[in-house]
């Protein structure tokens, strides 16, 4: 079963570019009946990237039209919002709960998709029946969704058009590889997560990887490490 | 400087790039040597050499100070300037009049003034038809620079190109592309390894380089293996 996981965390790592399918190798491992990834908010806007069948689609649907329901509170709090029985969550989401309840939804699980200090959108997994998430099953799928955040987040800058590396002056790439180093040490990532945090988050201000770079390598800006969420210091 | 001391920095130098036809080496370590070695043999006050990318820019692989604005006045020269015409026509171009040169040298000019440069050489590192990049040396009011303290320049850049490219242009030139791509990636990595310690140490870049340069050299381990390394996090220090 772990060399399973492993495989379908493997097969997902590779689907950059492909996102119809995304959902495929989560479904695959974690047994709910299916699955939808959406960015939400103002960063990227809300959209459906992937579902693997009309109504997770339609549960999404649902929740951006009503401003409501597990996905928004899971990005909001960074931490996945588990409900095992939709129907007694009616006090928390009132709109969506009496919207949702038309469908055969028992249970809705939301993983908030977050790199750094960017809040980028949610996977929402659910079930036909209620059921509880082993705690293993919510530890894969959270290792799921911090795969699937890259891969939304590098979709977006590349629909964007936002370039790789500065070219806006002759020493912008060593000066973005240095502060990549910084958000290295800063926040423990991989060389590849710091980089794309920077760029994200060029993206996000409108800027200039190379002012961003700047900006870190002054220590006018410094992502830190909080109680586990990433924050951004000004 | 005595002649003697200057002789033996020399030969050390034409002993330890007679090595890599023979050992294993860092291709990295080489060059950063052999730019330390100019500055430490000839009247220069700076020396950078750039290697040519996938794409067919020059990049500068090391340089003997880590200071930005250097880095940068060799970037400029890469673009137009003497490094990219000696790189392009595989002669070595010396600028001792900085005046001299095409308008479009401007950028180039104006940044090697500012850094209090008077004169520059820019030597590619040729071997026949392939030519994979220029070593740059960089000269201030006094400093001299004969005729043959050029040819020894030459030489040097010579014979280190030759042990980049030995054996591999024979049997496979996409090996040896490969290879000068490796050091360029490798150039990455200590740069995000500069940024690593600069933050953890609250030091400057330069005082970065420094300080991973001699954990290196301590444990005789290659620059590139150990900024490799801190990148990972399999060490920290």
């Amino acid at each position: 079963m772990a060399d399973r996981f492993a495989a379908a965390a493997d097969a997902l790592s590779q689907m950059d570019g492909d996102n119809s399918s995304l959902t495929t190798p989560i479904l695959d491992i974690i047994p709910v009946s299916g699955a939808a990834i959406s960015t939400l908010g103002d960063f990227l806007g809300s959209e459906t990237i992937s579902a693997s069948d009309a109504l997770a689609a339609r549960i999404d649907e649902l929740q951006f039209d009503l401003g409501e329901g597990p996905c928004w509170d899971a990005l909001a709090a960074g931490v996945p919002v588990l409900e095992p029985d939709l129907r007694s969550a009616m006090v928390r989401w009132p709109a969506f709960s009496e919207a949702v309840s038309a469908q055969p939804v028992g249970s809705l699980f939301a993983f908030p998709l977050i790199i750094g200090p960017l809040r980028i959108g949610a996977l929402d997994l659910y079930a036909v029946q209620p059921m509880e998430l082993g705690s293993q099953d919510a530890k894969r799928t959270e290792v799921f969704a911090s795969i699937v955040s890259r891969h939304v987040l590098r979709r977006a800058l590349r629909e964007a058009g936002a370039t790789d590396s500065g070219d806006d002056g002759p020493n912008s790439r060593r000066i973005i590889h240095q502060a990549t180093g910084f958000v290295i040490a800063q926040l423990a990532i991989s060389a590849e997560d710091a980089h794309l945090l920077i760029q994200g988050q060029a993206f996000s201000q409108g800027r200039s990887m190379r002012e961003i770079a700047e900006d870190l390598i002054e220590r006018r800006l410094t992502f830190e490490l909080n109680d586990n969420a990433i924050e951004v210091e000004r | 400087m005595s002649q003697l001391t200057r002789e033996e920095r020399l030969v050390d130098m034409f002993a330890t790039l007679a090595d890599t036809l023979i050992d294993d080496y860092d291709v990295v370590d080489l060059l950063q040597t052999l730019v330390d070695t100019c500055v430490s043999t000839f009247e220069v006050a700076a020396a950078g050499l750039l290697l040519s990318d996938d794409g067919g820019d020059l990049e500068v692989l090391v340089s003997t100070s880590e200071e930005s604005r250097l880095v940068e006045t060799m970037q400029l020269s890469a673009e137009a300037g003497p490094c990219i015409e000696s790189f392009r026509t595989g002669t070595v171009i010396s600028v001792t009049d900085l005046d001299q040169g095409p308008p479009d040298w401007k950028p180039f000019r104006t940044a090697a003034r500012e850094h209090g440069f008077t004169a520059v050489h820019a030597i590619p590192l040729r071997l026949r038809e392939t030519t994979i990049g220029a070593l740059n040396l960089f000269q201030q009011q006094g400093d001299s620079l004969g005729d043959r303290d050029l040819r020894a320049a030459r030489a040097l850049a010579d014979v280190a190109t030759i042990g980049i490219l030995h054996e591999r242009t024979l049997r496979a030139s996409d090996v040896a592309r490969e290879q000068l791509q490796n050091a360029l990636n490798s150039r990455v990595t200590i740069e995000q390894a500069k940024g690593i310690l600069a933050y953890t140490h609250g030091v400057s870049m330069e005082e970065a380089f420094s300080l991973l340069r001699n954990h290196a050299r301590s444990n005789q381990l290659p620059l590139a293996l150990v900024a490799r390394q801190l990148v990972d996090r399999t060490i920290i220090f």
